[in-house]
């Protein structure tokens, strides 16, 4: 008996057992388990990009995300692009729904934002580098510093040549590619040279937009919704501003995106068409900048009736400047915020569940053998695969969700399943002879670890296309059943094995 | 392989485990032919059943706002009634409970503010946790066709092994018919029960995959493999094993879902509680009968 324990014991499968099992706990003991915001409190929120991007472009959304956040003075964050078009961001320690809620806003107010002159784009938000404190002097003028990027500052140099007194207008969240139905008054004005600072001569707005963003402007004149939609053809959306809604359901019934804006109580025809286009400006272009000279550090300038409206305004454009630098278009999608104090709860909820299955293993299990040599180490098997599954997520810091828990529960319940298969099959070569029965423990060993190795490996093969393509919450579940399911074959369910024929008098 | 051997084997063991498949035994003395008629019956109810009652999709897949209050105990119509008046909106309250908390979850639609339901409940419920979630309809239709793609690559991936290891059409083909209606009849067990479909369930339907695979393989594999016992002696051995399996990981199942409040485990919980039990019927009749109609033409089809 001794001799057969120390063989046991040197055997390589328990040792390798032994030492992942001792390495997770010192694991464990070292770096805690880090959670995830389902379970530590905390705001998740999924956003949109409002067309699918490149990764370049993807990386450049996440980076502007997780700035624009950290200045926030948010900690904890992380901002997680999957796939081409969605942003994943999860705030921690966020403590009430109001304060997940101005997270939310603080995402979507990020905006595109477009420098044009004369119809072309010469810089979006990327190429702002920084944004300086806006001033503003006694006679109410105001002023904001900011730096452009090297390649914009010659671009525009370039443009602006001698062109002194020429509108410089800045965008934030134009309608790009779209039909814009106007009423008269507003079609005269942007078809005038109302907007082109103290440059007649220049392009019209309107003109400008058709080139740089493919904004096209129509006067309504009763047009009904079918003439509409045959000017719309090609164009992404059509914006009705201020025409009967009727409008807006029909060409919606025609599958059309369409964009409705009603004139706010009071507003004039120039307040309208600034608010419709998200436009800032247009400013006037200093001699300075006209001489062909690229210039990096330059500034908008402007001046209001008294303190308190300069101040709106220059706190206006510096925001926009300081947080109009995403690529693209965001929206939030989606979002969660679960409280700390519930979060907790889950936790421990977790722990009394994971618990609880394990005593239903070792009771159901003793039921079906009435033999605690077989039970005990079933369910101590799965305690060990638990820990180890636990120790390799606290070792990469994977953030344990509550999916990450569900696919820890699987694989157990796989695992505890093929303990059985192996039992079963140990216990099942009732008609072997003494000089067949070593053969045949390794042909029944080798049954079992076909049935084990075929589950296994369907259960990998399904669960890696979530693991890969999936976006959203299902990585965590992905991730541990694979996991838990590579731990099993590799290191438990051998080791079990060895312990079963041990114990069972089989080796 | 003439004579029993006494063995150093607990004997108890070995009495309780005849027993259990002599009481299992009425299954192999089944028709096959009923073993196949009645689990394709039942499968092609599922069907019907998923066409008139498919699940409701749950906000995560559908777009909506969902408010959760844990530590409030009360009517859910009559407070349904209350916050439907104080914000103007039409919104629905569902009552859960778990061994540590309960509470209510508010449902509304798209669009709604979701801390105006908090405010109007703090006003009752001050002392209540609140957590809150919304999705956008656009969000929902890519989690939809993500879920859907899941399932469809993770099944064919599963196929695709199954095949691989058996290198055999029918058995394959079986196996692979029979995850497929323990999916359909769990889906259609959700409708019945008012389960909705969520990431979170599909995430336990693609574990059903898992799950159920295995006890098919077993029994495969017992049948095709073990060349040394009767068909029927194999067909028990496996379905005495493939029974300890199953209840384990239904005790397990049962107590996570009665512990947790987390809607997430629940759900999972119930959909795998609902699969296992379809597979019992799709592993043990379905499959078995086709293997013994199969095995009886001499293991060609």
């Amino acid at each position: 008996m001794k001799r057969r324990t120390k063989k046991l014991l040197l055997n390589w499968r328990i040792i390798l057992l032994t030492l992942f099992l001792v390495g997770s706990i010192a694991t464990l003991a070292l770096k805690p388990l880090t959670f995830g915001i389902d379970i530590s409190g905390g705001v998740a929120l999924v956003a949109q990009t409002e067309h699918p991007v490149d990764t370049k472009t993807m990386q450049l959304v996440v980076d502007s995300l997780q700035k624009r956040l950290n200045t926030l003075g948010l900690r904890d964050i992380t901002v997680e692009a999957q796939g081409d078009q969605i942003v994943l961001i999860k705030v921690a320690n966020v403590t009430s729904p109001e304060e997940a809620e101005r997270i939310k806003n603080v995402i979507e107010s990020q905006g595109v934002f477009y420098m044009e002159f004369s119809g072309v784009i010469f810089g979006t938000g990327n190429d702002v580098e920084y944004v300086g404190i806006y001033q503003i002097k006694p006679d109410n003028s105001w002023s904001v510093p900011f730096r452009i990027s090297k390649s914009a500052a010659e671009k525009f140099a370039e443009l602006a040549y001698g062109k002194k007194g020429w509108p410089v207008d800045m965008f934030l969240d134009p309608p790009v590619n779209s039909l814009m139905v106007v009423p008269e008054s507003v079609y005269k004005a942007m078809n005038s040279s109302e907007f082109n600072a103290e440059a007649p001569e220049a392009p019209t707005l309107m003109e400008r937009i058709a080139k740089a963003f493919n904004i096209s402007v129509v006067a309504y004149a009763n047009q009904s919704a079918d003439e509409i939609a045959k000017l719309a053809q090609g164009k992404e959306k059509i914006v009705l501003v201020d025409v009967p809604q009727e409008l807006q359901t029909q060409l919606e019934e025609m599958n059309l995106t369409v964009r409705y804006v009603p004139r706010a109580q009071g507003e004039s025809d120039h307040a309208l068409i600034v608010r419709v286009l998200g436009l800032y400006g247009p400013y006037s272009l200093g001699e300075g900048l006209t001489v062909g000279e690229p210039q990096q550090d330059v500034q908008i300038t402007g001046s209001a009736p008294d303190r308190l409206t300069a101040e709106q305004e220059a706190s206006t454009i510096y925001t926009v400047l300081k947080s109009g630098s995403l690529p693209v278009k965001l929206t939030v999608v989606g979002m969660e915020f679960i409280s700390p104090r519930l979060g907790e709860g889950f936790r421990t909820q977790a722990v009394y569940a994971g618990i609880g299955a394990l005593i239903t293993v070792l009771l159901i299990v003793y039921f079906h053998y009435r033999n605690w040599k077989i039970a005990i180490p079933v369910a101590s098997t799965s305690l060990f695969e638990a820990i180890i599954i636990l120790g390799f997520a606290a070792l990469i810091r994977w953030n344990l969700d509550l999916p990450s828990i569900a696919g820890i529960i699987a694989a157990i319940g796989t695992g505890v399943d093929q303990q059985i298969v192996i039992t079963d099959e140990l216990l099942g070569g009732e008609k072997t002879t003494k000089i067949s029965r070593r053969s045949s423990v390794l042909k029944r060993m080798g049954r079992a670890f076909f049935v084990i190795f075929a589950s296994a490996a369907t259960t990998i093969a399904a669960m890696s296309f979530l693991l890969v393509y999936f976006v959203g919450t299902l990585k965590g579940f992905a991730f541990t059943t694979i996991l838990g399911v590579l731990i099993g074959i590799l290191i438990t369910r051998p080791a079990y094995a060895e312990i079963a024929k041990y114990l069972l008098g089989e080796d | 392989m003439s004579k029993s051997k006494p063995k150093a084997r607990p004997a108890a063991g070995d009495a309780v485990r005849a027993k259990k498949q002599e009481k299992l035994s009425f299954l192999a003395r089944m028709e096959y032919k009923k073993m196949i008629m009645y689990p394709l019956a039942v499968f092609v109810i599922a069907l019907i059943l998923l066409a008139v009652n498919f699940p409701t999709l749950g906000i995560d897949l559908r777009g909506g706002v969902v408010v959760t209050a844990y530590g409030v105990n009360a009517n859910p119509d009559e407070l349904g009634r209350y916050i439907s008046d104080k914000i103007g909106m039409e919104v629905r309250v569902e009552k859960f409970t778990g061994v540590e908390a309960s509470g209510v979850r508010v449902y509304a639609p798209i669009g709604t503010d979701p801390l105006k339901i908090i405010e109007v409940m703090k006003e009752k419920y001050p002392n209540a946790e609140y957590t809150h979630s919304e999705v956008q309809p656009t969000f929902g239709e890519i989690a939809q066709q993500q879920g859907i793609r899941a399932l469809v690559f993770a099944f064919l991936a599963m196929a695709v092994v199954v095949f691989l290891f058996f290198r055999n059409l029918v058995p394959s083909l079986t196996i692979i018919f029979s995850a497929l209606s323990d999916m359909t009849i769990a889906v259609a067990l959700m409708g019945i029960f008012g389960i909705e479909l969520t990431t979170a369930t599909i995430a336990a339907l693609l574990m059903l995959i898992g799950y159920t695979v295995d006890s098919n393989i077993l029994l495969t594999t017992k049948l095709l493999r073990r060349k040394e016992d009767s068909v029927e002696k194999a067909y028990l051995s496996a379905v005495s094993t493939g029974f300890t399996m199953s209840t384990t990981t239904l005790g397990a199942l049962l107590i996570l879902w009665i512990i947790s409040t987390s809607q997430t485990i629940d759900n999972i919980a119930i959909v795998l509680i609902f699969g296992l039990l379809a597979d019992f019927m799709n592993t043990w009749i379905l499959n078995a009968g086709v293997l013994e109609w199969y095995l009886a033409r001499g293991g060609k089809a």
